[in-house]
């Protein structure tokens, strides 16, 4: 079946195009750009009518003047006025420097779009060609280049464009890549379309904000050459005047009238900075900052945060026993982006020692965030707003960045999704292991290294010595979550912390890592959080489970009551929806799921988060429901209808049923 | 590894030959013969065409140019039209000149650039604005703007730095020294600017990758995850950059050498192309092709060096 293609491009277009341009007026420094640019265009093209001298009137009265009156820029040499040369100037300039944008920029897309559709031999060829054009010394080029044909600016200016143009294909190539490897254009293709046809209707609305991007810059770039080119004397010819000609100019008198210099240059210096605001205004990607280091003013408007949170209260003390009692004791935890949406909210559990919690729940339902604060690495610009991380009595939510090195590492470790992605592709494991080891352990070097070697052996690898001399990416994703336990174990941690350790993991692998937690929790004692969305995981080794949804426990317990007699409509779905939790013997025919999503945190609902997607929904889940003992030994339960729903025996039903006679039936039920 | 430096090897010669080619074509195509141009106005064409006979011009060109690439394999790049000495005699004199001022404006460059991208980037907050609009305003303004400011601040105001001329270092390193101060400040802005953009942006990207988290969970302190970790992840694009710099100021620093009178490169492509001085265009054009071609290559194999991926490879 062929997917209907036609309204996506256009789509994308309008939206590409709307994007751009609010992105553009958002900036101060786009508008600025956009102002100067279009006022210097219209003063241009404008100038014959409004400039109050010709460019070469002579004012033998007032050579070399500043600003007068007469002549509001100053007049250069001859007395002639610089306000009249600079706009005189400035058409041509703008002008032939559109010639480099419209030849660099329109040769460069059309040799990406070309490589991009006409397959990798062609692409191999082109690439090829602007390589060598990119190793060129280009300014010699053009300059051997006027030698030849003279200063003919214009062509100077295209030839330079074909220059330029290489970089341009380098830029664009990927994207022009990534666009003809979408499905749409495969749909295309069969449907027929030519390939010149779908580069126009695919390809290229795809590289506009590029286009417009690299155009701007290369403007920039343009006008620079350009007037660079006129300083050097290969302007254009004498009478008639170029900014890089009229520096020049002044240039000569920086000792006698040195004011001669800052008009010219600063029309320049504004016109170019206006053309390369436009191109970063535009080229900006969004949201770039999700640095894993804070930086330092980042650092200290969470040390305010941090002290606030020391301050106040615990809140949500009402909620329920708030002693601590475990090893690590979370309370009434809440997590914020810095200034606004919360991300989790009143979030407690207690983990005593050599016992693993499992943090269940969906993407998206802050069990990540919850297991980052326990570290205190939560991203940048997200912090703990509320509560207490209770580390042995210490409140780790309130602790300074200082006691949260002393306390990483050393008392709690972390192990992530993607082993891979977690250790530096720079350095060898031998070298991340045995600095680890150093500073964790304080021994010298070639005791961390026997260290390592025996963490490696421990955690199941064989070749441990080979294993230190290799780099990441040389090792498998199994290996190397090996070497990420191995580097969590290093400072002899007594809780780790593992953010879906066998998410990326084969199948295969997934057991084995997960036997090999298993054997550390008996034989180190150390505890365990472990974050996944599997309950197959949670089965298999955690001994307590805290389910999360939107931002909130929901259910809490210990392991075997919560799987066997699960109280909260979300975990009855999760399990029904989980093809591992049923046995092959009780299999249903048909995997239950649960239709909808995770809100977002900004469309949370005052009441029962779960409610729009809850197939018990009722009346009573409007207003905010408290997590509640839930009849069985220490389980919690945040669910108005947790009892009713126990009493009958409701199960979470495979079929999509339309939640509105769910209601109904329900209602009728327990009338 | 040796395939790999073969390979390239060869790249970089056809390189070297396609400009080659390139730059006779070009010199040919310029407006008069050698004779006309090395005889001066006023020349009788019988004059003319006896020294155009004596330089081959009438030879077909496959002729000339293996005459002139047989000379040039040799180290003779032919005989200046204007004063008649040897082409790669003064382009040995003149190397020098512009070889300190590019690798000096990028060596300053790089310094400054790596400091300031990595402050912004470190910092952040309002010390990331104001290296940002510093930086921008040093792309924005042309390099010969930012040099005659500073001879009217160094050499005029106060004479600090001699203001043009450049003494060789055999001559006083000291003198050297002094008079490459103000074209390497001149050219180093624009050049710190760029690396420094370069720097902040790698810093911020090695910044957001997963293994950072990691560095802190095992309690690497700050500054080692800054300057060891981050910094040699982000060195690769950094690396770059200078070698781009390098590139663009070598052929680039004609705007400076006529600024401060530096008998340079840059000059002599200068000079060569308005007098139409044929064989001294192409000797410059084919000399600043062979630096920049090898710098590219020092820069594929400090990649590869410096990149473990490749490396194993």
């Amino acid at each position: 079946m062929i997917p209907s293609v036609a309204p996506a491009p256009l789509q994308r277009k309008n939206a590409l195009a709307r994007f751009s341009a609010h992105r553009l007026f958002a900036s101060p420094g786009g508008v600025a750009g956009v102002i100067w640019l279009a006022a210097i265009v219209a003063a241009s093209l404008t100038a014959q009518w409004w400039l109050p001298y010709k460019t070469e009137d002579q004012d033998f009265t007032a050579v070399l003047s500043g600003p007068t009156a007469a002549h509001w820029l100053g007049t250069d040499e001859l007395g002639r006025d610089l306000l009249s040369r600079i706009f005189a100037a400035a058409a041509g300039t703008l002008g032939t420097s559109l010639i480099t944008v419209i030849v660099g920029v329109g040769l460069g897309t059309v040799l990406a779009m070309l490589a991009a559709a006409a397959g990798e031999r062609v692409e191999a060829v082109i690439s090829r060609v602007t390589e060598i054009m990119m190793s060129l010394p280009g300014t010699v080029i053009i300059l051997a280049v006027i030698g030849a044909v003279g200063t003919n600016i214009p062509l100077i200016m295209a030839i330079l464009g074909v220059l330029i143009s290489a970089g341009i294909y380098r830029v664009m190539l990927g994207q022009a890549k990534s666009l003809q490897s979408q499905l749409y254009v495969d749909a295309a293709k069969v449907d027929g379309v030519s390939t010149p046809g779908i580069s126009l209707r695919h390809i290229l609305p795809g590289l506009t904000n590029t286009i417009v991007v690299q155009s701007a810059l290369i403007f920039a770039v343009g006008m620079l050459i350009q007037a660079g080119l006129a300083f050097i004397g290969f302007g254009p010819p004498i009478p008639q005047p170029s900014w890089g000609g009229m520096i020049q100019g002044a240039s000569q008198h920086v000792y006698d009238a040195p004011w001669l210099m800052v008009p010219t240059g600063a029309v320049l210096a504004l016109t170019v900075l206006a053309a390369n605001a436009i191109g970063n205004a535009l080229g900006k990607t969004p949201n770039a900052t999700s640095s894993h280091l804070p930086s330092a003013a980042a650092r200290r408007r969470r040390a305010s945060v941090v002290a606030a949170v020391g301050a106040a209260p615990v809140a949500a003390a009402g909620t329920h026993d708030a002693a601590a009692k475990g090893q690590l004791s979370v309370r009434g935890l809440c997590i914020g982006v810095d200034g606004g949406t919360p991300l989790v909210t009143d979030v407690s559990f207690d983990v005593e020692q050599g016992t693993v919690l499992g943090l269940v729940g969906e993407s998206g339902c802050g069990k990540t965030m919850t297991a980052l604060s326990l570290l205190g690495l939560l991203p940048s610009g997200v912090s703990v707003t509320g509560g207490q991380i209770l580390w042995n009595g210490k409140n780790l939510a309130a602790a300074t960045e200082r006691d949260m090195e002393g306390i990483r590492g050393r008392d709690i470790a972390l192990i992530s999704q993607e082993p891979m992605r977690a250790l530096d592709p720079m350095f060898t494991v031998g070298y991340q292991l045995t600095a680890a080891i150093r500073r964790l352990r304080k021994t010298g070097k070639a005791e961390a290294r026997n260290e390592a070697l025996s963490l490696l052996e421990k955690v199941g690898i064989v070749d441990a010595e080979r294993i230190l001399k290799t780099y990441p990416h040389q090792i498998s994703g199994g290996m190397a979550q090996r070497v990420a336990i191995a580097l969590a174990l290093s400072g002899r941690p007594r809780l780790l912390v593992a953010d879906e350790p066998t998410t990326a993991l084969d199948v295969t692998v997934q057991a084995e890592i997960l036997s090999l937690l298993r054997s550390l929790v008996k034989d180190t004692g150390m505890s365990v959080v472990m974050v996944t969305h599997d309950l197959g995981v949670v089965a298999d080794i955690c001994d307590n489970v805290a389910v999360m949804y939107a931002g909130q426990v929901v259910e809490s317990g210990r392991t075997a009551n919560i799987l066997d007699n699960p109280r909260h409509p979300y975990t009855l779905a999760l399990l029904a929806a989980d093809p591992h939790a049923n046995s092959a013997a009780d299999m249903p025919e048909r995997l239950a799921t649960i239709s909808g999503q995770v809100p977002q945190p900004k469309d949370w609902p005052a009441g029962c988060r779960f409610a729009a997607r809850c197939q018990f929904a009722g009346s009573a889940c409007a207003t905010p429901v408290p997590l509640l003992a839930s009849g069985s030994e220490e389980g919690l339960v945040r669910c108005v209808k947790a009892d009713e729903l126990a009493v009958e025996g409701l199960e979470w039903l495979a079929t999509e049923v339309p939640t509105h006679r769910v209601l109904k039936i329900v209602e009728k039920d327990l009338a | 590894m040796a395939l790999f430096i073969s390979k390239r090897l060869l790249m970089a010669l056809a390189t070297v030959l396609v400009v080659a080619v390139l730059a006779f074509l070009l010199v040919h195509a310029m407006p008069g013969s050698p004779g006309a141009v090395s005889l001066g106005a006023g020349a009788s064409q019988e004059a003319i065409d006896e020294v155009n006979q004596r330089l081959g011009w009438n030879d077909p060109l496959l002729v000339q140019f293996f005459g002139w690439l047989g000379g040039a394999v040799q180290g003779d790049l032919g005989i200046s039209l204007i004063d008649g000495r040897s082409v790669s005699a003064d382009l040995a004199n003149r190397l020098p000149v512009t070889a300190s001022l590019a690798a000096g404006a990028t060596g300053l460059s790089a310094a400054l650039g790596i400091v300031l991208g990595v402050t912004a980037a470190v910092r952040g907050g309002i010390v990331d604005r104001i290296v940002g609009g510093i930086c921008g305003l040093a792309v924005a303004l042309p390099s010969f703007w930012i040099g005659i400011i500073f001879v009217y601040l160094f050499a005029v105001q106060s004479s600090v730095f001699p203001a043009t001329g450049y003494v060789p270092f055999e001559v006083s390193p000291q003198d050297w020294a002094m008079s490459l101060a103000l074209p390497v400040i001149t050219l180093a802005v624009g050049g710190a600017a760029f690396i420094a953009r370069q720097t902040r942006a790698s810093m911020l990207e090695a910044l957001q990758q997963e293994h950072i988290r990691t560095l802190r969970a095992t309690a690497t302190p700050a500054w080692k995850i800054l300057y060891v970790h981050a910094l040699r992840y982000a060195s690769l694009p950094i690396v770059a950059g200078i070698a781009l710099q390098f590139i663009g100021l070598f052929g680039g620093s004609v705007i400076a050498e006529q600024l401060f009178a530096m008998p340079g490169l840059g000059q002599a492509v200068q000079n060569s192309v308005s007098t139409h001085d044929a064989p001294s265009v192409q000797g410059v054009v084919v000399i600043a092709t062979v630096v920049v071609v090898a710098v590219n290559l020092v820069l594929e194999l400090a990649t590869k060096f410096l990149d473990p991926k490749l490396r194993a490879s």
